[in-house]
């Protein structure tokens, strides 16, 4: 059974289809929602609102994108509001997970170095983290990336150069002292 | 990354490499946690739920009273072991085989379908309560849901078409383990300590009588059977 049929299903109150449809996405949107909040909480919330939306606005989709682009759009759309609302990933408290980590890699790599290449990602322009985010770390096409963002190819791609410009500017030094 | 800007490369390969593997990387998807958040708060389509704040108060409220799915739900088993009852075999020696047969057999598959769905539920519940146990909590919200499948499980328990001795093994350890987070959940003066403790056990009853994994045999699709 494809999206389109399953989506039809779950229109009509199908919780199964429904469950199928979150478990071919559920990865890939978690990741993207942690990706941009930096915290589990929030990327479980994000993720968990994404999909209560997406099983509210069934009869929105009309079946002219794909079901995953729809649903990322979704995603996006609730962690940029979740975020900007709780203003949490340029000040987020580092978890006590997060700082075992932190030990652990410090042998590997010079801290300050990390966290001024952590630290200017975070720094970035909303428009230009996203693409940033879902183009470099999580590998989406400038493609998908144009259709859940609802912009042009081009644009994606000039975010994506001014997003890497912006990075370079700000870490010229450190870039090349961690390569 | 098909395609890359014009004029403009990416950033030093190690550096994206360490900022994928450093940057807010993403531990492994926690798919049936956040299924069963996202099934419990799941509502007929036509309501509104405009966040997830709305989502989690509307059950706040909605588990201090009857649930509108329960009553939908007990009324589906109701019905089915009230019909199971009523077609039941007489004791009478010259009641036909035949025609009991069939009229036993089209609400067996009603209760079996309620069944399925009661257990999803009743998974779905066991899965948040063990994801809040993991972090230490014991959220008294449950207790609520817990009571409404607790009645449903002893339903099931006794009705004439409950007669598969595993399921009956199931909704025995089921009723078990809900009567054992009824009573953390719903005891006012409990202090979190000895609450935890209990809830602990309780789900340690639950792991070692591998009930999760029988109801999952039974659910294969994992919870959201609604009817099937």
């Amino acid at each position: 059974m494809n999206d389109l049929e399953l989506v039809e299903r779950a229109k009509g109150g199908d919780q199964v289809a429904f469950k199928r449809l979150y478990d071919a996405n559920v990865d890939r949107i978690y990741r993207l929602t942690y990706r941009m909040a930096g915290s589990d909480d929030l990327a479980r919330d994000f993720t968990q609102e994404t999909f209560l939306r997406a099983w509210q606005r069934l009869d929105q989709f009309r079946g002219d994108a794909a079901f995953s682009t729809w649903l990322h759009s979704i995603a996006v759309s609730v962690s940029l509001n979740g975020i900007r609302k709780a203003d949490r990933h340029r000040k987020r408290e580092r978890s006590l997970e997060d700082a075992a980590h932190l030990a652990r890699t410090r042998a590997e790599v010079e801290p300050e170095v990390r966290e001024r290449l952590q630290g200017a990602v975070d720094e970035l322009p909303e428009i230009y983290r996203t693409v940033f985010l879902m183009h470099d770390l999580e590998g989406y096409s400038h493609g998908e990336i144009a259709e859940t963002l609802g912009v042009a190819e081009g644009t994606s791609k000039a975010r994506l150069f001014r997003a890497r410009a912006r990075l370079r500017a700000s870490l010229g030094d450190a870039m090349q002292e961690y390569a | 990354m098909d395609d890359e800007p014009m004029g403009e490369e990416p950033i030093d390969p190690e550096v994206t490499e360490m900022l994928r593997g450093r940057y807010n990387a993403p531990p492994e998807t926690p798919r049936d946690e956040m299924w069963a958040a996202i099934q419990a708060r799941l509502e007929p389509r036509t309501a509104t739920v405009h966040s997830l704040e709305d989502a989690r108060a509307r059950r706040r409220t909605a588990s201090r009273r009857p649930l509108g799915w329960v009553a939908a739900a007990a009324a589906v088993l109701i019905l089915g072991i009230g019909i199971g009852r009523m077609s039941a075999p007489l004791p009478q020696a010259t009641a036909p085989v035949a025609p009991v047969a069939s009229a036993v057999a089209p609400n067996a598959g009603v209760q079996r379908a309620a069944t399925v769905n009661h257990l999803g539920r009743t998974e779905a519940l066991l899965t948040l309560v063990r994801a809040d146990a993991r972090d230490g909590r014991v959220d008294p919200a449950m207790g609520g849901w817990a009571r409404g499948l607790l009645s449903q499980t002893r339903l099931l328990l006794d009705s004439p078409n409950t007669t598969d001795p595993a399921m009956r093994d199931l909704l025995g350890d089921l009723e078990l383990v809900l009567v054992q987070i009824v009573r953390v959940t719903e005891v006012e003066g409990v202090d979190q300590g000895r609450a935890r403790t209990e809830m602990n056990l309780a789900l340690q009853g639950l792991e070692d009588r591998d009930v999760l994994p029988r109801i999952q045999a039974v659910v294969p699709a994992g919870p959201g059977m609604a009817g099937t």
